[in-house]
């Protein structure tokens, strides 16, 4: 495995210089991301909420971390990952929990097993992984794990500030024109309005509006059509590499999926997630470091909150931790310091 | 002349050759020997019953032609829907998803599992050789029923139901059945028929959803079903709107077709009779309009339809050959009612 890595990248707090960046950014997204919608204001919003929360005056109800993946050589925003220190405490949060009923009759002979859909809160109050994006240009040399497991190293550094469970909503099934099998099936029936509608309204703090309309009993999936049954807990195309990340770090599928798409919500405690329980603290020593053929791409953070910062840095797997003195200005961070260390890929742990 | 009265264990052989003739929906009529025997025996002791009743009771008439002895319609009474049971309906509800802020307001339409009719009286096993359609003795074969519960009212609640036969195709599929039962069940509509005559049909109604069904997500062909009734019953279905009876709110949870209800006091029949002494007139009756009249008893019930001659709205004068065939004698009372 090649340690080559984008050395000129570093993670941390988006800011309000990056709006323009960011804007640039979701304009290439399209239907499904779900809460960085491409309009202007609610960006603004957006990131207002996450220095608000950084700098500790956001309602804990509002808070949102928000992180910019920058390419310090260009100066250029390529990347933006979030996470919802407590979900559902502003607006109720829904979920659907699949579930089964069984009907028998041993002297009928019968025996049927029919999953249900039960719409739930139950996961109010957890924390959650969000709004992650990277530029399509940058999708390679392990950028896309970079700008998801870089906000592990922050729980793990800052567990306080979250819940003991986290969650993360994968996309569900779409297909070419941006239509959910499972939307078609049921939202539709429930409200006149496009799923890509319902995901813009969702996108701009409005799902629990949506979810009012949805239907309250619990739903026997085969009144739904082939297609729905069939993407129910299934995670977008696009997607699956997102969710195998994510569960290679120890997030599972509990059963829950989103309201609208079906798409699957992993679930995990924060304490038991790979990053958090492999990752290190140790002194940085700064200088020139000769690469070495055991190098394995690290994440590599500094250990503060408003100043967070994540790179990714070939390093050998054990041993102390030298970085250049370009990594070191990258991460902010002066000989002596502590820097949080961990293997990016959970394979080289 | 057609006189109803309370079948007899001797009508067996006239009653398995309707029951042989009757059509899927009429589950109370078993095209089986020994369920039919049992059928006339409970209701024999119905009749007999008086004032010992525990809501048990079964009552099983027969529309008789004189002449010939043979059997030309069957109509039914159970005292109490579901006794010692449940008994299982959808109630039609309509549950409203607005949100203000997103100015959507829809009315979601829902069927509910519910046991609302459990211990209503029951109306069951109407049948009528197709001779007599077009004439007035259908009213006589449905009707005389609720004379029936108006003379012996205290051995009834004050509601009353009757489910109707919902559609279904040339080989008895229901695309109600298909849509909601069978996906709980993995047989087809005739054969999960057959099963619920055989046993109680609770039985069978406690694996089917308990959970509301969403009407919007059934194919169309099953929300159409939803209220509809089977052609072949709207000759009884247009008797019982007739005496008033709301369709709106209940259905069937095989096949969809509705179960009507009522009050029993706001039945027209039952606001309309009347309890008066008879006087046989010296023959022929001369005027008279066509009425249902039936004598008082329980074991020996008999109704007809026949001039009725009121005098001063006192006394209900009646041919000599309607007085005979209703073991009526001057003196009497019996309920009348016009036709």
């Amino acid at each position: 495995m090649s340690a080559a890595v984008n050395s000129s990248l570093v993670f941390r707090p988006i800011t309000r210089a990056d709006l323009p960046g960011l804007m640039e950014l979701v304009g290439r997204a399209g239907v499904g991301l779900t809460t960085l919608p491409p309009n202007e204001g609610e960006l603004g919003k957006r990131i207002d909420a996450s220095v608000a929360t950084f700098a500790g005056t956001a309602d804990p109800r509002d808070g949102l971390y928000l992180f910019a993946l920058i390419d310090s050589a260009s100066n250029k925003l390529v990347g933006v990952s979030g996470i919802a220190p407590a979900v559902g405490l502003r607006q109720p949060w829904y979920s659907y929990r699949v579930g089964q009923v069984v009907h028998a009759s041993e002297e009928l002979g019968i025996f049927t097993q029919t999953p249900t859909l039960f719409l739930s809160n139950d996961h109010t109050g957890h924390s959650e992984l969000c709004s992650l994006f990277l530029d399509p240009a940058w999708r390679k040399d392990r950028n896309g794990a970079l700008l998801s497991k870089a906000r592990l190293l922050f729980l793990a550094q800052h567990p306080d500030r979250f819940a003991k469970k986290i969650i993360a909503e994968l996309r569900g099934v779409t297909d070419n024109n941006g239509k959910s099998p499972f939307w078609e099936s049921l939202g539709r029936h429930f409200f006149s309005m496009e799923f890509a509608h319902a995901d813009y309204l969702t996108g701009i703090g409005r799902k629990s509006f949506v979810a009012e309309l949805m239907p309250k009993h619990p739903l026997y999936t085969s009144f739904l059509t082939p297609e729905a049954q069939a993407v129910i807990g299934q995670t977008h195309e696009l997607t699956r590499p997102a969710q195998a990340m994510l569960v290679s770090e120890g997030f599972r599928y509990a059963g829950h999926v989103d309201i609208f798409d079906a798409g699957p919500v992993v679930e995990a405690d924060v304490a038991d997630l790979g990053a958090v329980k492999s990752s290190v603290l140790l002194p940085a020593e700064i200088g020139p470091r000769a690469p070495s053929a055991h190098d394995v791409p690290h994440l590599v953070s500094n250990t503060r909150f408003a100043d967070f910062r994540v790179a990714l840095i070939p390093l050998p797997r054990r041993g102390r931790i030298t970085l250049t003195a370009e990594e070191a200005r990258l991460l902010g961070v002066a000989a002596g310091d502590d820097v949080r260390v961990v293997p990016l890929s959970t394979k080289d742990r | 002349m057609l006189i109803l009265r309370p079948s007899r264990i001797a009508d067996l052989p006239e009653v398995q050759r309707i029951a042989d003739a009757s059509v899927i929906g009429i589950t109370s009529l078993p095209p089986d020997r020994d369920r039919l025997f049992e059928k006339i025996r409970q209701s024999v002791e119905s009749f007999e019953s008086d004032r010992d009743v525990s809501g048990e009771e079964t009552y099983f008439f027969v529309l008789e032609d004189t002449a010939t002895g043979r059997l030309m319609g069957t109509s039914g009474i159970a005292a109490q829907a579901g006794f010692h049971d449940r008994f299982y309906s959808y109630r039609n509800e309509t549950i409203v998803h607005a949100s203000p802020e997103l100015a959507v307001s829809n009315r979601i339409h829902a069927l509910h599992l519910c046991h609302d009719l459990t211990g209503y009286v029951l109306l069951t096993s109407f049948w009528i050789d197709p001779s007599l359609y077009n004439t007035e003795w259908p009213q006589l074969l449905s009707r005389a029923r609720l004379l029936f519960l108006s003379e012996y009212s205290q051995r009834f609640g004050d509601k009353i139901a009757a489910e109707n036969p919902g559609v279904c195709d040339d080989q008895g599929q229901s695309p109600f059945w298909d849509a909601v039962g069978r996906r709980f069940f993995n047989m087809d509509y005739p054969q999960a028929e057959r099963l619920s005559g055989g046993r109680s049909k609770t039985f069978i109604a406690e694996l089917m959803p308990h959970y509301p069904i969403y009407v919007p997500l059934l194919p169309p062909a099953a929300q159409l079903a939803i209220g509809q009734l089977h052609p072949v019953a709207e000759l009884p279905f247009s008797i019982l709107l007739d005496e008033g009876f709301d369709t709106d709110t209940y259905v069937d949870i095989f096949d969809g077709g509705p179960t009507v209800e009522a009050r029993i006091a706001t039945l027209r029949t039952v606001q309309g009779q009347r309890r008066l002494p008879v006087t046989v007139a010296p023959a022929p009756l001369k005027g008279g309009k066509p009425h249902l009249i039936a004598n008082l008893s329980s074991e020996d019930f008999r109704a007809t339809i026949a001039p009725v001659l009121a005098e001063g709205g006192e006394r209900a004068q009646i041919a000599p050959e309607i007085a005979t065939a209703l073991n009526l004698s001057s003196g009497d009372a019996a309920r009348v009612v016009p036709l």
